[in-house]
Parts: structure tokens; C-alpha cells; sequence
């Protein structure tokens, strides 16, 4: 799951009412009785507050002062520096590339699955998500595996490119293909949500007027969900930003620097040194990312107003046999960029060496010994586990207090930390990454404890960037709660403190669960915070996965993503079986 | 509402303590050899010393040496041992002082050359960068460096890049510092779409797979795949190769200096030597036979390398490099 895929969550929340925290109006929420709680209120949000500056301000804070303190002279230097120039050529060009990719397979497969009744529509729809399940490293190795002259699957059809063939994979257009399919899934969501909002009397007005169903389409549906469609196309952009996974394992080979790689290589191969260096290529990244978020901001207000009433006129019509015809069309594109990679890492993961057929004979269970006897690659399973688990726990033990601050208690300054927590969550995950060197390489001052080589500052770095991925389902269920409820306890002498355990914890539980999940399956495979803060005992499976590919190791590396993706799946199976409880909006592939 | 958010925040911070504690091993080292390699190294090693329990980080080692100096910035040096490529990383460290000499060493085995007259460091095997070609492409057979720049292999080329891997610096080094090479061989080689992947288990990868004809690559590494079954073969081109000799020392912060000399006293040691040839290395040791398939240690051609002028000009190799290869 990429960390963007729950900004489609949060997108489509957004985009249905325009503003944050919808429905509370005046009239419903008695807000001015509601508020005025004890102290102990208050001390939670001072609590809160502490928390989010702490986290998700401070160390972005410090990465700003480490950019001004670059003189204006070395500063111009690293910017007109060629490799700079370059890799921020490569990073716009490729994330313009991908985006077009993502916009034309999102847009046309939200238009078929919403407008056709196709037989095998969830499974379908399924299919459409598994790019986003699926995280950017391992989906570049996979793709590796399908397609090189070893392809155990291309070799046994008798297909596999001549050895000593270069994997074309190895370029630009390689990374716009597989950039484009990883995060096609957000323009996907977001069309099928701006189409599921177009107003049914417009469709039927367009009808009787006498449009046929291609003039409704391109007359009605297309122009009313286009703003939507435009942000998720900018949500999309600003994935492929920040995207690390794909730019490194096919870029860096390929001799196709994006500014990510650029960034990590940088770091890596001249070390602490180059601090304030990278300290401006972050800042550069962070500034073409924001260009995006505000296109997706604008294309939202627009969505906003385009959208305003009760949507879901839509009716996918009935086509019978032609259904078939159709389901199979989609099967012969969505199997191919869903499912056939991941049939490839397995076929890699279980053959004998590299370059031989999978037969009965080669057929092996090694390389997943060799995982399992690996005692870093097993501590990597059981590091991930924990932290993304503590990132889940505390994300959430956050979220809940600061939602309802949000929510229910409509404080302002609850607000602004909503908004504070958003940052480290939208910029790219190297970008946090930096600031969290940045912060806490050098031992914190009066305890002189330093973090840096330890869990804690990858824990840390995962609570900053993860806590936006809990505050969206939790804010959504307490503004979905009905204010009566509330209302009752409180004429029933109920405190606030109270009511909020008895009464609202009760109702946003499934939300909250839905958030501890989606955090659990964005941090248990995150690479890009951790590829620069790990350190001895504490890799993670993104790390492990990239480590061992990287030392040669693909048999290894694909026995590694093949169990990390299982246990992707299994989270999304959880939270899918959540789905019953949980508001509209909060699970992205929710049908 | 406190109370449970307490709670929470205590169940939270019960649950790091684990990680926590994970930190505590006897003997911390930070090395340039492949994982799977080490596991073997360090079940030997425990086999004489059952009681020192050790914790291992490994990468590429000019990633190794930056996570190293990031964690001296924080205050905060982890490892008592370190187990690189090359000895003009560690003559590096010696400069800056981080590395604590180990006089009692026994260097009697040893090659002059093969350690640190000083005692900081001391080669445990001795590793050559040559030509690796994959033998079902259909490519002429390489027989010199000159022919990764000729038309059979254009496109073909990948090699390890000096920003990852310390055998790598060590090859750029010695190449640019030859009269028939230097920057123009590697101008040539970028002109000719030479690529660098990472480490040389990229290059290896690479290579076996299919995906480019030849590499530069690491003698162990290809021979190693070689004996897996791949269709590949290692070449020791008629000019020479660059060699290294993977030195061990002792940081100077070490916690557990009696652990870390029993380590470096392991590696020193025959069975430590004879370990090694049996994972594809070419022995260091005098007395101990190379690898069976594997030409005379002496019959090799080294090429000379300045080490002087290597420690001071490493930085700028690896961005002049950076600037032709990109990344």
C-alpha cells in the first residue's frame, strides 16, 4: 500500500463536501453546549499539541533551518549543479509520464466498472487495486522477474528475451510504465468517486433530451467528474514524486537519476558530510510535490462545487452476454499488470538458481530457508511487525482525542494540528526522512541520548509520517456519529470526558481499527523512510527486501516479497472484513 | 480519557523496550561481506568462542563507513569490528583517528603489505577485480579491459559503482591511476553505455540473468555463481587486476575489545584462511592453496596503485564517477 493510496481515503471524503469536516452545522451539533469541558480536556490537547510539534513540526522546522544555513553561494552551486539538473528533470519528466499512464488506465477502467455491469465486478475491481497493495520495490523486482531474459514465466512459454538482452525496464520509460500502473489505483478511486457523485437527474435529463449513452459519457459524466479525475491525476503526480522504490532498483542501473535516488545515493555513498546538500534537493523535491498538492487542492474546491448535491444516480446498465465480452477484455488487461508480476516473484522465489526453467526438478523451498536462517532478514520480519504496530497503537491512542478535539469539540487548535499532522504525511517519505537526521543525529540536548542508530528514530519517523493515515477514518466516523446520542448523555448529566468513553469511543472503534490497519499495511513494507534511518538490528522487510537485491540476492529477495506481500494481503483482508462498520470514504477499495 | 491514553502510552513504550534490547550483543561488527557468507563465518567463529554473541550490519563499504560516520556525528559509533574491502578505507580511518591498533596481532602468516605497519588493520583474504561475461550470449570472449569499450560490447557493461561498493573505489582508483587508462578509459566506457549498478552482487545478477553480456565484478562472486550453475565465467584481463585485501581492525571506541580481538585473531587464523578458500577467496595466507580452478595467487598480475594519493583523492573520485555514471 502506498502512503498515497489513503490520501484517496481522505481525497474522497474532501472531495464529496469541500470542506474538512463536513456536516456539523449550527443547527445540528449544539456545539456551544457541548464545549467548555474539565481541565482534563484541556490538558489532553496541550498533550496533543506536544505530540504533533514534536513530530510532525519540529524536525521539518530543522530541515528549513539547515537549508538557511547553506550559504547562498554553495546553495546556487548544488542547484545548478549538472546531476541536480538533471535528476529534477528526470523526477518531473518521469512523474508527468507516470501520470498520464495512471490517468488514462484509472479514468477508463473507473468508466467501465462504474457504467457496466460486468460479471466478477468486485474481483475485478480487486485486481484494479492490487498495484497499490503491492509496494514500489518489490513491484520493481517483480516486474524484473517477468519480463528478463531469466523470466521463469516468459521462458516456459518459450518467450524470454535473448540473453544478453538489456531488461528495457532499464529507463525512463520503464519506470513511467511501472510508476504509472503503481499508482493508477489513486486516479482509479478518484474517478470512480467523482463519477459515483454525478447526480442521477442530470443522467436522466441528458436521456430524455435524447443523448445517447457515448454523449452522456463524454457530454455529462466525463466533464462533471473531471475535477475530481484532475486530483487524483495530481494525487498520482506527487506519488511518483516521492516514489523511491522504482527510480532505485530500475533507475540507478539504468542510469535514469530521479531526485530520490539522487538523494539516497548521495547520502549513502559521501555520508554525513553532504548533509546540507541533500538538505536542498529534499527541499526541491518537497517543492515539486507541493506544486502537486495544490493542483489537487484546486481540482478538489472545484470538485466541491461541480458535486455539491446527492450523487449516485449512476445505475451501471445490464449488457448481458456483451458483460462477458467486456470482463474479459478487462481480465486481459488487469491480469497482466496485476497478477502476472507476482506469479513471476514466485516462480523466481522457488527456482533453483537464476537462468534455469522451473521444473519439478529445479523446483526448491531454499531460498526461503535462506530467509528464515537469516537471522537479519528474520529480525527484519519481526522489526516491521513492531513498529508498525507501535505506529498503529500510538497513531491511534493520538487520533481519537484529536479528531474528537477536532470534531466535536471544534477547537481551533486542534484544527491546526489536524492540518500540521497532513505534512509529513504528503511530502515524500526521503524527504522525512532527512529532517529526522537532521533532528536527531546529533545527541538531543540536556539528555544527551543520541537516536540516531537506534529503533526510535525509525519508530518516531513512522509516527510523524503515519498519523494522518489514522486521523482521516477516525475524524470521518465521529463526524458520521449522530449528535443526538451525544446529546442525550449530556442532558443525562454525562461529562465530556464521559460521554466521550461511553458514548463516541464505542461508535468510531470499527474506524479506528480500519486506521491501525491501513497504518500497519503502509509502515509494515515502507521503504523510504527507512532506507535512511535503519541501522544494525533494526532493518525493516523494505530494507530487507532492497538490501538483498541489491547485494545480488534476487532469489532471496523475491522469497522475502513474496511473503511480505501475504502478509499485505492479510491485513487488507482485516480491515476489509471491518468494512461493514466503518463510514463511506474510509477504506479506499471499499466498493 | 487520561487514564486510558496512559495506558496506551505505556502499552506503546512497553512494547519498544524489546527493541531496546535487541541492542545488547557482545560483539558488534560492521562488514562489506555478503550475508550469507558471514552467517558461516560467524558460526565458525562461534564454534571457538560460543559465548560472544555477534551482531552484524552489512552493505556496500563506502555505505558502511558513511553509516559509520553518521553515527560518530551522533556521539553514537555501534561497532568494535569492522571488516571492509580495502585498506585504503581503513588507512583513512586511522587518520581520523577511530581505529585503536591491536600490536599483539599474529601477522606472521601475513605478506608485508597485508597490514598495517602500525597494527590497525590487518587483510584477511585477498580478492581481485576482473571481467565477468556471460558464456550464452553469444559475445566474444573478453581477453582485455579495452575490450568492454569495443562494439561487441556496447550496452553490454555493468560494474559496481565506487558510491556503493569499496572494491569498487579501489578498481576506479587503480584504473585512473594507470597511464594506458585513466578518466579516458572511463569517458570511453560511458560513451560505449556502460552502466554502474550498485554492488557487485548487482553486477553478478545482472550478468547471470542475462540482462548485460559482461561485468567488472569481484573474482569470488563470479565464480561463486559460476559453481551455482549459471551460464558465467571470470576472466583476469592480460593487463592486470586490482586487487584488495578485506582488512579487519578494532574501533577505537570499542566496547568489548577482548571480543574484538578474539575476532580479528579468528580471522587471522588458518581455519578463518581455509574457510575462505572454501567460499571462492583467494587465500592471503602463505601456505594455503587457492581455490581448486583457481590460477597461482602468485602468477596474478597486480596493477599498481598510489595508495597515498587514493586517500586523499576518494571524494573526488567517487563524484567524478557519479557525474559519468550518474546517481
Amino acid at each position: 500500500m502506498t502512503a498515497a493510496a489513503g490520501d484517496v481515503a481522505r481525497g474522497r471524503s474532501r472531495g464529496r463536501s469541500a470542506s474538512r469536516f463536513p456536516g456539523r452545522s449550527p443547527g445540528r451539533a449544539p456545539s456551544g453546549l457541548v464545549r467548555g469541558g474539565g481541565g482534563g480536556a484541556r490538558w489532553t490537547l496541550a498533550a496533543l499539541a506536544l505530540y504533533v510539534l514534536a513530530l510532525c513540526v519540529l524536525p521539518l522546522l530543522r530541515l528549513l533551518v539547515e537549508i538557511g544555513g547553506v550559504e547562498p553561494g554553495a546553495a546556487a552551486d548544488i542547484l545548478s549543479d549538472r546531476a541536480t539538473l538533471r535528476a529534477t528533470r528526470h523526477t518531473l519528466e518521469a512523474s508527468l509520464g507516470a501520470t498520464v499512464v495512471s490517468l488514462g488506465l484509472g479514468v477508463a477502467l473507473a468508466l467501465v466498472l462504474s457504467l457496466v455491469r460486468v460479471p466478477g465486478r468486485a474481483a475485478l475491481t480487486f485486481l484494479v487495486l492490487v498495484p497499490m497493495l503491492v509496494p514500489a520495490q518489490i513491484a520493481a523486482l517483480a516486474w524484473l522477474e517477468l519480463t528478463g531474459p531469466s523470466s521463469v514465466l516468459l521462458g516456459a512459454l518459450g518467450l524470454a528475451p535473448e540473453t544478453g538482452s538489456r531488461n528495457w525496464l532499464y529507463s525512463r520509460e520503464g519506470i513511467v510504465l511501472l510508476m504509472g500502473i503503481e499508482h493508477m489505483p489513486i486516479v482509479f478511486l478518484a474517478a470512480r468517486a467523482g463519477l459515483r457523485a454525478v447526480p442521477g437527474d442530470l443522467v436522466e435529463a441528458a436521456r430524455i433530451a435524447g443523448a445517447g449513452p457515448f454523449a452522456i459519457v463524454r457530454r455529462v459524466l466525463l466533464p462533471l467528474s473531471l475535477p475530481m479525475v484532475l486530483a487524483g491525476g495530481a494525487l498520482a503526480f506527487v506519488a511518483a514524486v516521492g516514489n523511491f522504490g522504482i527510480p532505485a532498483i530500475l533507475g540507478i542501473p539504468g542510469r535514469y537519476t530521479m531526485l530520490t535516488a539522487l538523494i539516497y545515493q548521495r547520502l549513502s555513498g559521501f555520508g554525513p558530510s553532504v548533509l546540507g546538500e541533500v538538505a536542498i534537493l529534499s527541499a526541491v523535491l518537497a517543492a515539486i510535490a507541493g506544486l502537486g498538492l495544490l493542483a489537487q487542492a484546486a481540482a478538489e474546491r472545484r470538485a466541491g462545487a461541480a458535486l455539491s448535491g446527492p450523487g449516485g444516480g449512476l445505475a451501471p446498465a445490464a449488457l448481458g452476454r456483451t458483460g462477458w465480452v467486456v470482463a474479459a477484455g478487462l481480465a486481459c488487461v488487469l491480469v497482466p499488470i496485476s497478477v502476472l508480476p507476482i506469479l513471476a516473484l514466485l516462480g523466481t522465489s522457488l527456482v533453483q538458481a537464476l537462468g534455469l526453467p522451473l521444473t519439478l526438478e529445479t523446483l526448491t523451498l531454499d531460498h526461503y530457508r535462506t530467509v528464515w536462517d537469516n537471522g537479519a532478514a528474520r529480525r527484519a520480519f519481526v522489526n516491521s511487525a513492531w513498529f508498525s504496530a507501535v505506529a498503529a497503537v500510538a497513531s491511534l491512542a493520538v487520533a481519537v482525542p484529536l479528531a474528537w478535539h477536532v470534531v466535536s469539540r471544534r477547537s481551533r487548535l486542534a484544527r491546526l494540528l489536524d492540518r500540521a499532522a497532513d505534512a509529513p504525511y504528503a511530502l515524500p517519505g526521503i524527504v522525512v526522512s532527512i529532517a529526522f537526521i537532521l533532528a536527531f543525529l546529533r545527541p538531543l540536548p540536556v539528555v544527551e541520548v543520541g537516536l540516531y542508530g537506534t529503533a526510535a528514530i525509525v519508530v518516531l519517523a513512522y509516527l510523524a509520517r503515519f498519523l494522518a493515515l489514522g486521523l482521516r477514518p477516525v475524524a470521518a466516523a465521529f463526524t458520521a456519529l449522530d449528535p443526538s446520542l451525544e446529546e442525550a448523555a449530556r442532558v443525562a448529566g454525562a461529562g465530556p470526558l464521559t460521554r466521550l468513553r461511553r458514548v463516541l469511543l464505542p461508535g468510531v472503534a470499527p474506524a479506528a481499527g480500519a486506521g491501525a490497519l491501513l497504518i500497519v499495511m503502509s509502515a509494515y513494507n515502507e521503504l523510504t523512510v527507512s532506507a535512511l534511518l535503519w541501522s544494525r538490528g533494526n532493518e525493516t522487510v523494505g530494507v530487507l527486501v532492497f538490501n538483498l537485491y541489491d547485494e545480488g540476492d534476487a532469489t532471496a529477495a523475491s522469497a522475502a516479497s513474496v511473503v511480505a506481500i501475504l502478509v499485505t494481503l492479510v491485513a487488507a483482508a482485516l480491515v476489509s472484513a471491518l468494512s461493514r462498520w466503518l463510514p463511506e470514504g474510509v477504506l479506499p477499495w471499499q466498493a | 480519557m487520561h487514564k486510558s491514553l496512559a495506558g496506551i502510552a505505556l502499552v506503546a513504550s512497553a512494547s519498544l523496550l524489546p527493541l531496546a534490547a535487541a541492542q545488547g550483543a557482545d560483539l558488534v561488527l560492521y562488514t562489506s561481506q555478503p550475508t550469507e557468507q558471514m552467517e558461516e563465518v560467524l558460526a565458525r567463529f562461534n564454534e571457538q568462542h560460543p559465548d560472544v554473541e555477534v551482531e552484524m550490519f552489512r552493505s556496500g563499504t563506502t555505505e558502511v563507513l558513511n553509516k559509520l560516520q553518521a553515527e560518530i556525528a551522533a556521539g553514537n559509533p555501534q561497532p568494535d569490528v569492522l571488516l571492509i574491502a580495502d585498506s585504503v578505507a581503513m588507512d583513512r580511518l586511522v587518520r581520523q583517528d577511530v581505529l585503536q591498533p591491536y600490536p599483539e596481532a599474529d601477522v606472521s602468516a601475513l605478506p608485508e603489505g597485508q597490514y598495517d605497519p602500525e597494527m590497525h588493520w590487518f587483510g584477511t583474504k585477498l580478492i581481485t577485480t576482473g571481467i565477468v561475461y556471460n558464456t550464452e550470449a553469444g559475445v566474444p570472449t573478453p581477453a582485455s579491459w579495452t575490450d568492454l569499450t569495443g562494439d561487441a560490447a556496447e550496452g553490454q557493461v555493468i560494474m559496481p559503482s565506487p558510491l556503493y561498493s569499496g572494491a569498487a573505489v579501489i578498481h576506479v582508483g587503480t584504473m585512473t591511476q594507470q597511464d594506458a587508462f585513466g578518466w579516458d578509459y572511463y569517458e570511453a566506457l560511458a560513451d560505449n553505455g556502460a552502466v554502474a549498478g550498485r554492488g557487485n552482487g548487482s553486477v553478478r545478477d545482472a550478468v547471470a540473468r542475462g540482462e548485460k553480456a559482461y561485468g567488472v565484478i569481484i573474482d569470488y562472486m563470479a565464480f561463486g555463481q559460476k559453481e551455482e550453475g549459471s551460464p558465467v565465467d571470470f576472466v583476469f584481463p592480460e593487463e592486470g587486476v586490482s586487487a584488495i585485501n578485506q582488512p579487519v581492525a578494532i574501533l577505537a571506541t570499542a566496547a568489548n575489545v577482548e571480543a574484538a580481538r578474539d575476532f580479528v585473531d579468528f580471522q587471522l587464523s588458518e581455519a578463518a584462511s581455509e574457510q575462505a578458500v572454501a567460499q571462492n577467496y583467494f587465500p592471503i595466507r602463505e601456505g594455503v592453496a587457492a581455490p581448486e580452478g583457481y590460477p597461482d595467487p602468485a602468477t596474478l598480475k597486480i596493477l599498481p596503485l598510489d595508495s597515498e594519493a587514493l586517500i586523499e583523492d576518494t571524494e573526488a573520485l567517487k563524484r567524478r564517477f557519479a557525474d559519468l555514471f550518474g546517481g
